[in-house]
């Protein structure tokens, strides 16, 4: 098992100002407590499964910067179809990470179908990924970003995680988000 | 010019270059007459939400974009909506064709018909109707602006007055 917080450090440091989108649930509190300053950091207050079609329109709006998608287990099984846009649409600098702890951890640890029969890897695949992998250690999570953050993609990642919880809290007001990171990306 | 020439070129005189939809006949007119011009970029939504997550990422990006659904697809759209459109305030153009007013032949298509506006005013989302070709420089130019202006996703309801009816007996 990976620990999200540190999986979350770990990509940030090797990144520049790339930007990340971070899913509601656990991914933005990661985010925000591994890299509080970073201002390409745009955290999702609600609109669960929403943070990988986000992501879909960025990368394809800005073809000359690397996106990077934190989704969750839970909020990607919401919005599956997005997937499928993804896989069509293909642009090869999105990096869609899912933190899959296979419960809904926010609410209480309920499980989600990836605690059963559901493997989101497999999903991605029929979806159209090409390039899907999944990996349930740090370091295999390691050695997987070193090829996916520079290699062209689109990347599906699903990284098998604890349920540790980070203490950070982002700024609750979604302007002042918003507004913080279109300025990153129009600096960058 | 026709109506879907017409709304095209508004797009792009307001430089609305990405089309997110989920087609319908009425989607589908338009779609032909904006697929001639290489400025248009498409994306095929597998579900209408899909779009409100697409259309916001592309702001962030810098590039405009609209949504293109039947009304019913309103419904599978609310919750991006109220948690994601509205708060972040992201603007863009919803064109909606509507179904389940004058010449509905189709049961199932009469309540989301009546709910449209309804749902669209519980959000507070600003939503205009175009029931004549001529309305249209004025109401959808109009409509973008205030889009933009407002920094809120905005509605321009094709009625059937437009656009005709579907014509099964």
């Amino acid at each position: 098992m990976i620990n999200r917080l540190k999986a979350t450090r770990y990509l940030v440091e090797q990144l520049s100002d790339e930007p990340i989108i971070a899913s509601c649930g656990n991914p933005k509190f990661d985010l925000f407590t591994a890299a509080e300053k970073r201002k390409a950091n745009f955290y999702m207050w609600n609109s669960m499964g929403m943070a990988s079609s986000i992501g879909l329109g960025l990368a394809v709006a800005r073809p000359d910067r690397k996106v990077i998608v934190l989704d969750g287990d839970g909020a990607i099984l919401m919005n599956l179809n997005s997937l499928t846009t993804e896989a069509s649409k293909a642009p090869a600098n999105l990096v869609h990470i899912i933190w899959d702890n296979a419960q809904y951890q926010i609410t209480g640890g309920q499980p989600t179908h990836t605690d059963g029969k559901a493997d989101i890897e497999a999903i991605a695949r029929g979806a159209g990924f090409k390039l899907a992998l999944t990996v349930s250690t740090f370091a295999a999570f390691k050695k997987v970003l070193s090829k996916i953050l520079f290699q062209p993609g689109p990347w599906i990642l699903v990284a098998k995680t604890d349920s540790s919880d980070a203490p950070g809290r982002p700024p609750k007001s979604p302007v002042v988000i918003k507004n913080r990171f279109m300025e990153a990306l129009r600096e960058a | 010019m026709e109506w879907p020439r017409k709304i095209v070129s508004l797009l792009k005189a307001n430089d609305i270059a990405s089309i997110s939809f989920v087609p319908d006949t009425v989607i589908g007119r338009i779609l032909k007459a904006a697929e001639k011009d290489p400025y248009f970029r498409f994306t095929t939504l597998a579900r209408e939400e899909e779009g409100i997550g697409i259309i916001t990422g592309e702001y962030l990006g810098g590039r405009r974009g609209v949504l293109m659904m039947q009304g019913a697809g309103l419904g599978n759209c609310v919750n991006a909506l109220a948690s994601l459109a509205i708060p972040y305030q992201i603007p863009f153009l919803m064109l909606i064709s509507q179904r389940g007013e004058l010449g509905e032949f189709n049961a199932c298509h009469i309540v989301m018909g009546k709910a449209l506006r309804r749902i669209l005013e519980s959000l507070g989302i600003q939503h205009y109707s175009v029931n004549r070709e001529e309305e249209l420089e004025t109401v959808l130019g109009g409509a973008i602006k205030t889009a933009y202006t407002s920094e809120q996703p905005v509605a321009v309801i094709l009625t059937t007055a437009l656009v005709g009816w579907k014509d099964e007996k």
